[in-house]
């Protein structure tokens, strides 16, 4: 009277172990570059600009690139990481130990994150590219402010507010913590640290890894609330950023009427050298 | 024929090597078990497994000799065939526990390491630690859970025996027992029983076994017609951890790798032990037997500890009485290494380091070296018959007793690191037997009829309401145990005395007749660990009965029984000659005792009490010799005792007194 | 009485205990309080052990006695465990001084929750059992005949098995794990106890392995003859309810009573699966 287990019982190592392995690639390493990039508006709106226009001279390929490499990796790494919260009964309450703790907060920072980036995409991406959702769904809601050709004087006007740069800062902490703690389990999962103290010092690794990445993703929140709070410097953002779509367009390199969707609102077509 | 069985009772080391073997021989076996089989009483065994071995043979040893220390430790009290088996199979069966995966200890090349114990002069004991029992134990029990996958054996765990079933021939067909949980009472069809069940020390009160060790599968078979040997023998371990719930072995092994035993020599002196200068110190068991030291046998080590605190009033502290075992002169890093595990356990019970602080100890009651009569088929070498089903069948034909609870390996004391021996050795060789047994049987006992266990399930479920209708109110099993444990630990212990065993035995066959009336506190059908224990408290009587009365009886010293009023004199002369006339009269006093006491003790049920009987030991391998340790004179004891056994040898059919290697001509088996 | 204990802090002459009963399985629970005098050396098995001598509650009332389960009281056999202040534990190496130090006056002792209740402190722990059944953690000899000696090991092959051969089964490791859910399943209305039996099991080995037994099969793909079969091993850690569960939340190794490393164990284990997964893939 043997019943065979379901699909998902009989693939449970594979599954979670492609669970693991998303976590770190793609998601984790493309969570890096992003922050970095975003970051680079430190330096300056130019900096910021050039950045997103390296990732957009994908062109027509970059939805494909963006849902099989990041959006379906993230999708999977989370609606998984749930069924594995679903799975536990976390007790830090009778076990008061760091690593019970971590345990926890690993559970509790992949809750937000996956609600944070769920909604992240939304708000500055809008999720689909095509006009009909953008401009009926995702912008009446608040969503899809990021234009890719205006980046960091979009960036600033969408992070206006206190409420937006307190809900990223719990965001981007709580990415970078599930990274970085989830490095260190991955490690252990994986076997790549085994002794005890080959994994108290892979800990030291991603704890020094996990600060680093959080300055990296705070800084780059500092940059855009920087651009938030002062007009004069969007301003400017947004002639730096004329300025480059102009050359774009001029040589050729952007289409003109394909890339003009991803220019801010306001700045469509009439500031465009028709 | 339906195809046959066997139930083992029991799922310590004896009864899960006996289970593998029947298996690995194609029987079907029952395995039945108070606890999960990997929580029997077997892990406590701390110290070690003892076998001759490639080091020490070169060093002399033999397996003859391991066998002579046997006996010699047993004074002489063990039939000698069984134990020359044993001892033969001691390399063997740790070869094959080395290869089911025992982490024995390892030298440096990785060969088995190897300590000395008590009793011996040789480093025999291998070790895993200081949790040897528990290593060896699962080792079998996962044997026995690989054979459990493959069905050939079926676990009834949290299973009580209640005793069992005999046909109209006295034929042992199968057992009654009681599920601990459903509290259901059933019949189990069996063609052989074998009781496996351990020693009984919860007799005691307080001992260093485990709350399994009630005795209670032995005393119900004894009720049932088996006998018991050698009752009144009941090891006390010289180091024990007092405690309020139970008293905890400080491994031999403590002493084995250097320990010290020692009290300071004012009495209670209130320094810290480290600030008591070397010569403030008594190292008593050093001063009192040069040649073994702190390792002489368990018994002498009890008694020396019991009279220095007792008699000499040099306890360490005022309020209870202990001495000092000292490791502090050892590495700390090779202590936790050899025995970290039993220091670990002092740490934890005792909140102290001994390490660092000495420990303090007292001796405590640890093995029952009687058990249930065995027997055994004797080869012309003295050795047993392989594959005999007589070998450790008990006087209820096809029930067995292995391990602990059979009379047969350890004479009147026995030695350290021989009982996991003795316990995996029974186990694994009663099997070809009973493969033989049912060989030769025409019918199976699933053939039998219905009526014989419905009979014996019913007579035990109208116990069982019967105790849970007693009227409230009436004695506490709890508190009657107290008593039980406060009399026999008083009365039959290290030093028993006539007076106060007879006073003893009339104490309990009084508290016998209170425990009738003991009332319970919890009269449901489910879990009910009161009826359970009142059960086992109530078959702890015939038991104690049988030790109390053995001991009474007994009027000399043999091992564990010590009776100052027997005790066999030093010399006292002071010139040669009279020493010498001493001497003379010390060996004839020697022999008649041997007439009179070198024989079995073995007990029969009568009902209300036990009949004591005698029975021969065949002593024909090895002639029993004077036990001299410590005694004033003992090299001119010895001297008179070899010339006149070198007279004996001379004598045309006398008997020759055996050495290394050589095989008896006289005697034949007694059994 | 003007009594210390062992570290100088006075004592009280009692104390409560308060016990989390359950008559049965299904059945509801409740809190009990009972006043134990205070002795010296106690631990939690002689404060059973005076309860069950004398069953009466704090308000007088007389009851069944607590249910528990207890055989060595060394800690070795692992039968005692269960949660006492909140923590699982063995009872007997509890030491009530020590408890009181904690949290003064007052014991609270409850069952295990992962396993299926019992009685009182008494749980099943049949699935742990099941559990080395199912990593085969044992040695596979060819029989039990006398075939000479084992394997020659080296004393850092021994020190390093050594401390894993100690597991007791006691099961504190599945009690503090997040990632160990109870099993507990109900016999149903004429289903007869074989059929029953077969159905736990399945659900049992469905469900997480636990730190212990993969802790088991570790030691045994480490021992010279055991390895002959720890690809079996390494298919059943990597089974349904296999070494995939663990959340690496580490209280397994923070509550073993044995102090086995067990966090390491399970990444060694984690090294030899993904190993043995990418061989079995490219092998295939």
């Amino acid at each position: 009277m043997q019943t065979t287990p379901s699909y998902l019982a009989r693939n449970e190592f594979l599954i979670r172990r492609l669970h693991s392995l998303s976590g770190l690639v793609p998601v984790g390493a493309y969570m890096c570059v992003h922050l970095l990039t975003n970051a680079s508006v430190l330096d300056s709106s130019a900096t910021f600009q050039r950045a997103v226009h390296q990732i957009h001279s994908l062109g027509n390929l970059l939805p494909l690139v963006e849902w099989v490499f990041i959006f379906i990796p993230i999708l999977f790494h989370g609606v998984i990481g749930v069924v594995i919260i679903r799975g536990g009964l976390p007790n830090y309450g009778s076990y008061k130990y760091t690593s019970n703790l971590r345990y926890t907060l690993q559970r509790a920072t992949g809750m937000i994150a996956f609600v944070f980036i769920v909604w992240h995409v939304f708000h500055m991406h809008g999720w689909f590219h095509f006009e009909a959702w953008k401009t009926n769904v995702a912008e009446p809601l608040r969503g899809a402010q990021f234009s890719p050709y205006n980046a960091a004087s979009s960036l600033g006007v969408a992070m206006a507010g206190v409420v937006y740069p307190l809900l990223y800062a719990t965001g981007i902490l709580s990415c970078v913590y599930h990274l970085a703690n989830g490095i260190w389990t991955m490690g252990i999962t994986w076997g790549v640290w085994v002794s005890p103290a080959a994994q108290k010092r892979a800990d030291h690794v991603c704890i020094a890894f996990g600060i680093a990445l959080a300055v990296v993703g705070l800084s780059a929140l500092g940059g855009a609330v920087r651009l938030a709070n002062d007009e004069g410097r969007r301003d400017d953002a947004e002639k730096v950023e004329a300025r480059m779509w102009k050359a774009k367009t001029d040589s050729g390199e952007v289409d003109l009427d394909a890339g003009d969707h991803k220019r801010a609102e306001h700045l469509r077509k009439h500031t465009a050298p028709k | 024929m339906a195809k046959q069985r066997v139930m083992v009772i029991g799922g310590g080391l004896a009864g899960l090597a006996a289970s593998m073997k029947l298996a690995e021989l194609g029987i079907d076996v029952d395995l039945m078990s108070l606890t999960p089989a990997k929580r029997s009483h077997s892990v406590c065994a701390q110290g070690g497994i003892n076998s001759c071995n490639d080091q020490t043979r070169q060093l002399g040893d033999s397996e003859w000799k391991h066998f002579d220390d046997t006996v010699y430790g047993g004074d002489f009290l063990q039939h000698q065939p069984p134990v020359k088996e044993m001892t033969d199979w001691a390399p063997k069966v740790i070869e094959l526990m080395d290869r089911l995966g025992v982490t024995f200890n390892r030298t440096q090349e990785g060969f088995i390491d190897r300590r000395r114990f008590g009793g011996t002069l040789y480093k025999r004991t291998a070790f895993a630690g200081a949790t040897t029992g528990q290593q060896l134990l699962y080792a079998l029990d996962e044997q026995v859970r690989r054979w459990e996958s493959d069905g050939k054996v079926t676990k009834y765990e949290f299973w009580d025996f209640l005793g069992p079933v005999l046909d109209e021939n006295g034929v042992c067909l199968g057992c009654v027992a009681q599920d601990l949980v459903t509290m259901e009472i059933r019949s189990f069809r069996a063609d052989a029983v074998v009781l496996a069940t351990g020693g009984c020390g919860l007799i005691y009160g307080r001992s260093t076994m485990s709350m399994v060790c009630t005795g209670s599968a032995v005393s119900r078979s004894f009720q049932a017609g088996a006998r018991y040997g050698n009752g009144e023998f009941i090891q006390v371990h010289p180091t024990a951890i007092p405690g309020a719930d139970k008293l905890r072995l400080m491994s031999e092994s403590a002493r084995g790798e250097g320990g010290r035993v020692w009290v300071p020599r004012t009495s209670q002196d209130p320094r810290d032990p480290k600030n008591i200068p070397e010569k403030e110190r008594y190292y008593f068991l050093e001063e009192r037997y040069p040649e073994y030291g702190n390792l002489v046998p368990r018994d002498i080590a009890t008694r020396e500890i019991f009279d220095t605190c007792v008699n000499g009033g040099l306890s360490v502290e005022a309020g209870r009485q202990c001495v000092y075992l000292d490791l502090t002169h050892i590495d700390a890093d090779e202590l936790t290494r050899k025995l970290g595990g039993i220091l670990s356990i002092y740490e934890k019970f005792q909140g102290v380091d001994p390490r660092f602080t000495p420990m303090k100890i007292f001796p405590a009651v640890h093995y029952s070296m009687g058990g249930l009569w065995a027997d055994y088929e004797r080869t012309a070498e003295g050795g047993l018959q392989p594959g005999s089903p007589r070998n450790q069948v008990t006087d209820i034909p096809n029930l067995y007793a292995i391990g602990e609870c059979d009379y047969q390996y350890h004479g009147g004391n026995r030695l350290g690191a021989n009982s996991l021996l003795s316990c995996i050795f029974s186990g694994l060789f009663v099997a070809p037997g009973l493969e033989n047994l049912l060989k030769s049987q025409s019918s199976s006992a699933a053939d039998q009829d219905a009526s014989l266990y419905e009979g014996a399930v019913r007579q035990h479920q109208e116990q069982h309401q019967a105790l849970l209708k007693r009227p409230v109110g009436k004695e506490n099993p709890y508190l009657i145990h107290q008593e039980l444990g406060d009399l026999m630990t008083k009365a039959a212990t290290v030093v028993r005395r006539n007076d106060q065993l007879e006073a003893a035995y009339s104490a309990c066959i009084e508290l016998h007749e209170r425990a009738q009336k003991c009332s319970l506190s919890d009269t449901g059908n489910w879990t009910n660990q009161n009826v359970v224990f009142t059960k086992a408290l109530l078959d702890m009587f015939p038991l104690a009965k049988s030790i109390l009365k053995g001991a009474l009886q007994r009027d000399e010293c043999r091992g564990a029984h010590f009776k100052p009023g027997f005790k066999m004199p030093s010399l006292t002369g002071e010139d040669a000659g009279d020493r010498r006339r001493e001497a003379e009269a010390w060996c004839d006093r020697f022999d008649a005792n041997n007439e009179k006491w070198l024989k079995s003790t073995v007990a029969t049920w009568n009902d209300t009490e036990p009949d004591i009987d005698y029975e021969d030991v065949d002593t024909s391998l090895i002639t029993p010799r004077p036990r001299l340790y410590g005694l004033a004179g003992a090299e001119v004891i010895e001297r008179v005792w070899r010339e006149r056994q070198a007279a004996k040898a001379d004598r045309p059919g006398g008997n020759r007194a055996t050495k290394s290697g050589e095989t008896a001509t006289a005697g034949a088996a007694t059994s | 009485m003007a009594a210390t204990s062992s570290n100088g802090h006075a004592t009280p002459d009692a104390f409560e205990v308060r016990i989390l009963r359950q008559a049965g399985p299904g059945q509801h629970s409740y809190w009990e309080r009972h006043r134990v005098k205070y002795e010296h050396d106690m631990n939690v098995i002689s404060v059973l052990q005076r309860i069950a001598a004398n069953t009466k509650t704090v308000e007088g009332k007389s009851v069944a006695p607590v249910a528990w389960d207890c055989n060595c009281l060394e800690e070795v056999c692992g039968a005692c465990t269960m949660a006492i202040n909140g923590h699982v534990r063995q009872a007997c190496s509890a030491l009530v001084d020590h408890l009181l130090e904690d949290n003064p006056n007052e014991i609270t002792l409850e069952p295990m929750t992962k396993f299926p209740a019992l009685r009182d402190l008494c749980v099943d722990r049949g699935r742990l059992f099941r559990s080395l059944q199912r990593v085969k953690a044992w040695v596979p000899v060819d029989s039990y005949y006398d075939l000479g000696p084992g394997p020659k090991q080296s004393r850092e092959e021994q020190e390093a098995a050594y401390p894993l051969s100690e597991c007791m089964s006691c099961g504190c490791c599945m009690e503090a794990c997040p990632q160990y859910m109870k099993v507990e399943l109900t016999q149903n209305e004429g289903e007869n106890d074989a059929d029953f039996e077969t159905r736990q099991q399945e659900a049992y080995d469905g469900a997480f392995l636990g730190a212990a037994a993969i802790s088991q099969a570790v030691l045994f793909n480490a021992n010279p003859t055991g390895k002959n079969i720890a690809g079996e091993r390494l298919d059943a850690l990597m089974g349904e309810g296999g070494i995939q569960v663990c959340g690496n939340a580490q209280n397994c190794v923070a509550v073993c009573p044995k102090e086995i490393p067990l966090t390491t164990s399970i990444a060694c284990a984690g090294r030899s699966t993904t190993r043995h997964a990418l061989k079995s893939w490219f092998d295939r």
